[in-house]
């Protein structure tokens, strides 16, 4: 502790200062982090609600024609979810067209049909194309089924008969998911998202501290001080990551802060980011923001220009999201330990276990990060061997 | 954090340990470096303590922390029938010392915990196991949301060593041959009757619930159930934050004298009856139904198995058919047939009558018949005298039919009397709900017996039978009254709850019948 505190005190402090302040000074990529940060727990939280309000919330308008002579279907019928309108005439087509999204016609001689025992018909118009006519149609049969049931039931015992006699056997479903499992499919896109934010939010730090330095001529100056350059790498290093990584931990609050307006529970899935979790996740990212940094410094530093930088550094913000999407795709099993000693794999297993309250193994974490953290290490020293060539200063 | 995954883990200290590194590390993290992380100045020129090393310390901790939650210990995942969600199932040790046994508990976890007290349900009966009210989870959904809902069989009844005496297979024929079945099986299994009563029950309850690490409980009792929760808040009023009672049997009402209730809930439904248009055609459907019974004599043995469809040869004695009609009123879609089915047997057709019997087959063979009586016997027939029954069972349909039933097997089911305290006065918010035309606990013992109860709220489902809590609005008003159990409920939907379409004929319901209004009077 008090060498840091003294290397601190030193020209490597100096150094560091420098560096953030350049980093956190320049706005516009301060607000490109932020923004990014921000977004997509908004937007995940959006589809989430807009996809429970389909889902549930939906009204759906039924016409029920000539069923005048039929009240009790129309009490039966009518409920929460499905309001019914008993209408004398109509033509269906105008009616879907209209404010309906079913029409339900009674044949013309349903009641002496019933009385007789015979087959009458419901007569079911409905739009195919249209996106409610399902939901529609599957509430009508909620409704219909309960009624049916009581007539099938009434019928048989007037004859004696047990109404299981029609049931040979009943299936019974066991659902082996778990609330947290459920959760995985809403959340399942979120620790790519935020290893990109990581990404995002460093890119325009990263190149303005290399490829930057470098075409603004201050570079040069820099390495002439009496610092090793595996500091210089290093400074830049946290100075870039910093700016990711507090984007990574803004998203990571943002999305537990929103985690509430989602409708989790009701879909059935666990809401379980517990603060310890949201800490844990945030500390997890710091190896890999680091990483991302030094990669990205150091493909900077190796472009030709400023643009160039910008160019690899573009490519290389989406390389991840695809990356992961391939592995997920490609049925690996991504949860053996082999794999989470792997950078980005690890983090995102972790991630995704951790937002939906699963637990992690603690080994796994701190054997995947101390390889990231090594590769971290490795990459400075790259870089500094990098900073010794005298082309890498010629480049333009 | 949920508590009952404690009931082993906690005792490693795991869950102490870790949390108490963590705070250490993360407190000390934030309060002297968060502000110099901010300010870079400082951090170049003072003393800075970011190190990446007390990171990832401080990872280990929350990791650790986080680890608990996979320290669950005890429980088994299971699934029982009628709900498809996996639970987690336990056998908890009860009664060390004198009475030794171990209960089967299922537990449906709450989808987010959030604290809130879990949901203990209680079964009727007595015999009835809490596992076999798993149907009432798909509409206790809500309340599952927050909350775990939990299920403890009770001693003798489903996984908990069903005590069945054999009767779910064949019901014997009539009342003597019954009481010697009965008497065979309690000379056998004698020792088993002795811990079954309702104190027990309520301490091994008591157990599970400490056993489980769960600091304070709400009950829902159904039936029977109401009347184990009602003890179990004059035991251990401390454990309890709120109770659901739906079917109340309070504990100084004498539910075994049932005639009177029964014979109300018929007249019920025969005032729903005459304003139906469908089913006012029946006429006097009630005169019919006395003079059936009158006439019964010593059997018919003309009723047909509605299984099989063959005679089902031998006698069937009146009592069983004035039960059957008591039975048929537990329930108002059962019920809707009764008018139908009582005039067509006083005109000579008896294949209704078989058919209704054929709609209580699936819920009979989940009573625990030696728990029954063995609780039914030592609390219940004990306190009743002759003239009560007399009383109870005067100018009504059933008479003495259901009691005599009892009567006849405590008479070969000599178990020690138990008595129940006198009710203390309790202050805990209680949510009551009756069906106005219960043929065995109906509203009134709700509103005249639990005086000493000073924070209750009752909903009566007009026109309703045994049990309401899984009808129309009833489940989110539980949920609302747990949630707020202070706040008085806005009951106006439970009067939307209608009497299931009556029978008009052998086409069934009468769809073109005006719908009946709401009837079946006030609780």
């Amino acid at each position: 502790m008090r060498m840091v505190r003294q290397w601190l005190r030193g020209p490597m402090g100096a150094l560091l200062y420098k560096e953030l302040l350049e980093a956190w000074r320049d706005k516009r990529a301060l607000l490109t982090a932020v923004t990014f940060a921000l977004l997509f727990p908004a937007m995940i939280t959006g589809a989430t609600v807009f996809m429970f309000k389909v889902k549930s919330e939906n009204e759906s308008r039924l016409a029920l024609i000539g069923a005048e002579r039929l009240p009790l279907l129309a009490q039966q019928l009518a409920g929460e979810q499905l309001l019914v309108d008993v209408l004398e005439a109509g033509e269906p087509a105008e009616l879907l067209a209209g404010e309906y999204d079913l029409v339900l016609q009674v044949g013309e001689d349903f009641a002496s049909e019933y009385r007789q025992f015979g087959v009458p018909r419901l007569y079911v118009y409905m739009d195919g194309a249209s996106k409610d006519a399902g939901r529609a149609r599957r509430q009508l049969q909620e409704r219909l089924a309960p009624l049916q049931q009581q007539v099938v039931q009434q019928r048989l015992v007037a004859r004696g008969v047990a109404p299981q006699l029609l049931a040979p056997w009943r299936m019974e479903m066991r659902d082996i998911s778990t609330p947290s499992d459920r959760g995985k499919m809403i959340l399942a896109s979120v620790p790519a998202l935020l290893i990109m934010t990581l990404f995002v939010a460093s890119l325009a730090t990263a190149v303005d501290a290399s490829a930057g330095e470098r075409e603004r001529l201050s570079l040069e100056p820099l390495l002439l001080q009496p610092l090793p350059p595996w500091q210089v790498v290093l400074a830049k290093t946290l100075a870039v990551a910093s700016l990711g990584w507090l984007a990574g931990l803004l998203s990571v609050s943002a999305l537990t802060a929103l985690m509430p307006l989602m409708p989790m529970a009701e879909l059935g899935m666990q809401q379980a980011t517990s603060l310890s979790g949201v800490l844990a996740m945030g500390l997890l990212l710091l190896p890999l923001a680091l990483l991302v940094a030094v990669v990205q410094l150091l493909l900077a530093l190796g472009s030709k220009s400023f643009k160039d930088a910008q160019m690899r550094l573009s490519i290389l913000q989406v390389a991840p999201l695809f990356l992961l999407m391939a592995l997920d795709m490609s049925q690996v099993q991504l949860d053996r330990p082999a794999w989470q000693l792997l950078p980005l794999v690890g983090q995102q297993q972790w991630l995704k276990a951790l937002l939906v309250g699963d637990s992690v193994s603690l080994f796994a974490v701190l054997a995947g990060s101390v390889v990231t953290l090594a590769l971290v290490a490795a990459f400075i020293l790259i870089g500094a061997r990098a900073l010794r060539r005298e082309s890498l200063l010629g480049a333009t | 954090m949920r508590p009952y995954h404690c009931a082993a883990g906690c005792a490693n200290g795991l869950d102490g340990d870790g949390r108490a590194v963590f705070s250490i590390n993360w407190a000390g993290l934030f309060e002297e470096h968060w502000e110099k992380w901010l300010m870079a100045k400082e951090l170049a020129r003072k003393r800075a303590g970011f190190t990446i090393l007390a990171l990832l310390l401080a990872n280990v901790a929350l990791l650790r922390s986080a680890d608990v939650f996979a320290g669950e210990s005890g429980e088994k995942t299971c699934f029982l029938d009628g709900w498809s969600q996996p639970l987690h199932c336990y056998q908890v040790p009860v009664g060390a010392g004198e009475q030794p046994a171990e209960l089967a508990v299922a537990v449906a976890p709450a989808v987010n915990p959030d604290g809130s007290e879990p949901l203990y349900l209680l079964a009727g009966g007595p015999g009835q196991a809490a596992s076999d009210l798993v149907p009432l989870l798909p509409s206790f959904n809500r309340i599952n949301r927050n909350r775990d809902i939990v299920m403890v069989d009770r001693r003798g009844a489903g996984r908990s060593g069903a005590f069945d005496c054999g009767l779910e297979e064949e019901l014997p024929a009539d009342l003597d041959a019954f009481a010697m079945h009965l008497s065979g099986c309690f000379q056998e299994q004698r020792a088993r009757t002795e811990d079954l009563y309702s104190r027990r029950t309520v301490d091994d309850l008591e157990e599970v619930r400490t056993h489980l690490g769960h600091e304070k409980i709400v009950l829902w009792g159904g039936s029977w159930g109401t009347r184990t929760a009602l003890l179990y808040q004059q035991w251990y009023p401390e454990s309890l934050s709120a109770l659901v009672l739906d079917g109340v049997a309070p504990i100084e009402t004498k539910v075994f004298l049932s005639a009177r209730a029964a014979e109300q809930a018929l007249q019920q439904l025969q005032d729903a009856c005459r304003e139906d248009p469908s089913c006012a055609g029946f006429g006097d459907w009630r005169k019919d139904l006395d003079r059936l019974l009158a006439e019964w004599g010593s059997g018919d043995a003309r009723l047909a198995d509605p299984l099989t469809g063959a005679a089902i040869g031998r006698r069937v004695p009146r009592w069983e058919v004035a039960n059957a009609v008591r039975t048929a009123l537990y329930d108002p879609g059962v019920a809707a047939q009764l008018p139908y089915v009582i005039h067509q047997a006083a005109r000579g057709n008896l294949l209704p009558l078989s058919g209704l019997s054929s709609l209580f087959l699936p819920a009979s063979d989940t009573m625990s018949m030696g728990l029954t009586f063995s609780v039914a016997c030592a609390e219940e027939l004990n306190r009743i005298s002759a003239e009560e029954v007399a009383a109870d069972s005067r100018e009504t349909f059933l008479g003495s039919g259901f009691y005599d039933l009892f009567e006849a097997g405590c008479r070969v089911w000599p178990v020690a009397e138990r008595s129940y305290p006198t009710p203390e006065p309790r202050d805990h918010p209680v949510l009551l709900i009756s069906g106005s035309a219960d043929p065995i606990t109906p509203p009134d013992y709700a509103d005249t017996r639990l005086d000493y109860l000073t924070h209750k709220q009752h909903l009566v489902v007009a026109g309703g039978g045994h049990i309401n809590s899984a009808r129309g609005c009833i489940p989110d008003l539980i949920a609302e009254f747990l949630d707020t159990p202070d706040e008085p409920l806005d009951t106006q939907c439970v009067g939307e709850i209608r009497r299931p379409p009556f029978m008009a004929d052998a086409f069934g319901p009468a769809l073109d019948a005006a719908p009946q209004k709401n009837s079946g009077g006030e609780g």
